[in-house]
């Protein structure tokens, strides 16, 4: 059974903005699934939706095939979320916050204890676990907030974009942290993020979702080999469509190809990166070039005309 | 087996209920421990009627000692309501800052959430209200009841106080701010209280005030606890006009108590509806 299965699903906010535009997608039990995109795509509503927080318009959602409008409380039950901002009681104790989720989710008092004291070390907030949470930094915060999400032992777990707002280092840590998740096989985790870099590393597979749709869902490996192993990536002085139709011309450049500005991508799908090169340089095209490897960026740019680095 | 379904086979059904509420109670407590503010200011304004402005009329007024019961029990009818509407700011606290969301993620009925607050509230009140007869007693105010007076004006200000609560939820759940909240906390929780008939019997307002004084629950709870606590039915029967004090208060009880029903309902529903967008 997956763990998570979304069927149409839409969300009309009152004054008629539509947040998310029927999306369809499955969650495998144990899977990294993440939703890429940036901000005001859709995402969170989506999380808002499969946590009961917000009321779908129309469509379905089941997690652990329970009805999150039909069933909420058997849904809940059965899932954790840690919030994009931080959603704690700041005067009391890291320790009674986790006592707090532990206990309304019905978790025994004794494995609660234990369960806290293990989370804390595992997430490295151990020793500060007496003190009010007003006195954490954002990066033990959140690391409580994870802590606290994974006290209940849940089946399904959301990550609502859990690392914006922090430093490198910490952010990288927490990914550290996130990504050890992966490790338990019976957690599901729905991560959104528009980090590039974390649906990359830590998903099994991403939906990119633009403007309240998802344009595309695989393996982060398997949307990048969608425009080969190797793209071109042009910085035009000058008019980008006329550079873009001789490349077309001398067969460089595919349908494929696409442009953002003065910044043009040519996927190369097999041909040698030299020799499209040398066609740059014979077409006298003013501008940088440089060859690389496709990034999900790319993916993200080719399917809706935008940069997923700028528009978040 | 998951530590979850563990949990849930060894405890009683009952107890599984309650223990939602009971932790979400204690969290509210925990809070509001950390938070004196919420207990102390608005002690402030009904003690200062007690301690300074009832006697101040007496000597100014050459009013009787029983004036000072009267204001004495009047003054309840401003503590109520201004530590339920401080209470209910706790709420929009929450949601601002607070862990609100978390708990609307929680697999327990939303209404327990509001439920907690409310036992919150309703035992803070208590808490001021033995304050504030403590300091009246200490005063040398004396109050004239029984074992059955006590119980009319416990069931009085427990009902009115859960009424108030529920307009507080209510408030929190349609103010965004606040800022907003705090400005109308004047209107809701002072205003009546001048037309109750606090200070003064609602016959000596003005014939279309009084009437409308017979309308506010403030008013009922207020006959109610001077008939409890003073064996004074004068303000029921400025209500009623009926000559039977007992089926007065019960008649005004009932009013009290379908305003604690009608608004814990109505505070229940604003919060379950504004917490799912």
């Amino acid at each position: 059974m997956n763990a998570i299965e979304v069927r149409s699903l839409t969300k009309t906010y009152p004054g008629g903005v539509e947040a998310v535009k029927g999306v369809d997608f499955d969650v495998a039990t144990g899977e990294v699934f993440g939703l890429l995109g940036p901000n005001g795509a859709g995402k969170s509503t989506t999380v808002g939706m499969l946590t009961t927080t917000v009321e779908p318009t129309s469509g379905s959602a089941r997690l652990g095939g329970h009805d999150v409008a039909e069933e909420p409380l058997a849904a809940r039950r059965l899932s954790s979320v840690v919030f994009q901002e931080a959603v704690v009681d700041r005067s009391l104790s890291g320790r009674r916050n986790l006592e707090i989720h532990a206990s309304l989710w019905g978790v025994d008092r004794r494995e609660a204890q234990e369960q806290i004291g293990e989370l804390a070390e595992t997430v490295g907030v151990g020793e500060l676990l007496d003190r009010a949470v007003a006195t954490y930094s954002g990066g033990e915060r959140r690391r409580l907030e994870l802590a606290r999400a994974l006290v209940s032992r849940p089946r399904v777990l959301f990550l609502d974009e859990p690392t914006v707002g922090l430093d490198p280092r910490i952010r990288a840590e927490l990914l550290d942290v996130i990504g050890a998740l992966r490790e338990q096989s019976e957690l599901t985790v729905l991560l959104t993020t528009h980090y590039l870099d974390e649906a990359e590393r830590l998903c099994d597979r991403v939906a990119i979702i633009h403007a309240g749709r998802i344009v595309a869902l695989d393996a982060p490996s398997t949307l990048r080999a969608s425009l080969g192993r190797e793209l071109i990536e042009l910085h035009v002085d000058g008019d980008v469509d006329a550079a873009l139709a001789a490349l077309q011309l001398r067969g460089v450049a595919g349908d494929d190809a696409f442009s953002l500005g003065s910044r043009l991508t040519v996927p190369l799908h097999g041909h040698d990166s030299r020799e499209a090169i040398e066609v740059i340089h014979e077409l006298r095209l003013p501008g940088g070039i440089s060859a690389r490897e496709p990034t999900l960026d790319d993916v993200y740019l080719r399917l809706t005309g935008d940069s997923l680095a700028t528009a978040a | 087996m998951s530590t979850l379904d563990i949990a849930l086979r060894t405890t009683s059904p009952r107890a599984r209920r309650l223990s939602p509420l009971v932790t979400l109670a204690q969290r509210r407590f925990q809070l509001t421990a950390r938070t004196p503010r919420e207990l102390v200011v608005p002690l402030l304004t009904p003690i200062m009627f007690a301690a300074v402005i009832a006697p101040a009329l007496m000597t100014a007024l050459h009013t009787a000692t029983s004036y000072e019961a009267f204001v004495a029990v009047g003054t309840v009818g401003l503590l109520i309501p201004l530590n339920t509407m401080f209470s209910g700011l706790s709420v929009i606290v929450d949601r601002e800052s607070g862990a609100q969301r978390e708990l609307l993620t929680a697999p327990i009925p939303r209404s327990s959430l509001v439920l907690g607050n409310l036992v919150v509230a309703l035992a803070t009140t208590s808490l001021q209200l033995a304050v504030l007869i403590a300091v009246a007693l200490a005063r040398g105010i004396h109050f004239h009841t029984t074992a059955g007076g006590v119980l009319w004006f416990v069931g009085a200000a427990g009902l009115f106080a859960v009424g108030m609560y529920g307009v507080a939820e209510i408030l929190a759940a349609r103010v965004p701010k606040q800022e907003e909240y705090i400005a109308r906390v004047p209107a809701i929780a002072i205003v009546p209280w001048f037309l109750a008939g606090a200070l003064f019997p609602i016959t000596a307002l003005p014939t279309f005030l009084s009437w409308v004084a017979k309308f506010l629950p403030l008013s009922h709870a207020l006959a109610l606890m001077r008939y409890g606590l003073l064996q004074d039915s004068s303000g029921l029967h400025n209500i009623w006009g009926m000559s039977g004090p007992t089926t007065m208060a019960a008649l005004s009880l009932g009013l009290v108590g379908g305003f604690a029903v009608l608004l814990s309902i109505a505070a229940t529903r604003v919060f379950t509806r504004s917490a799912t967008s």
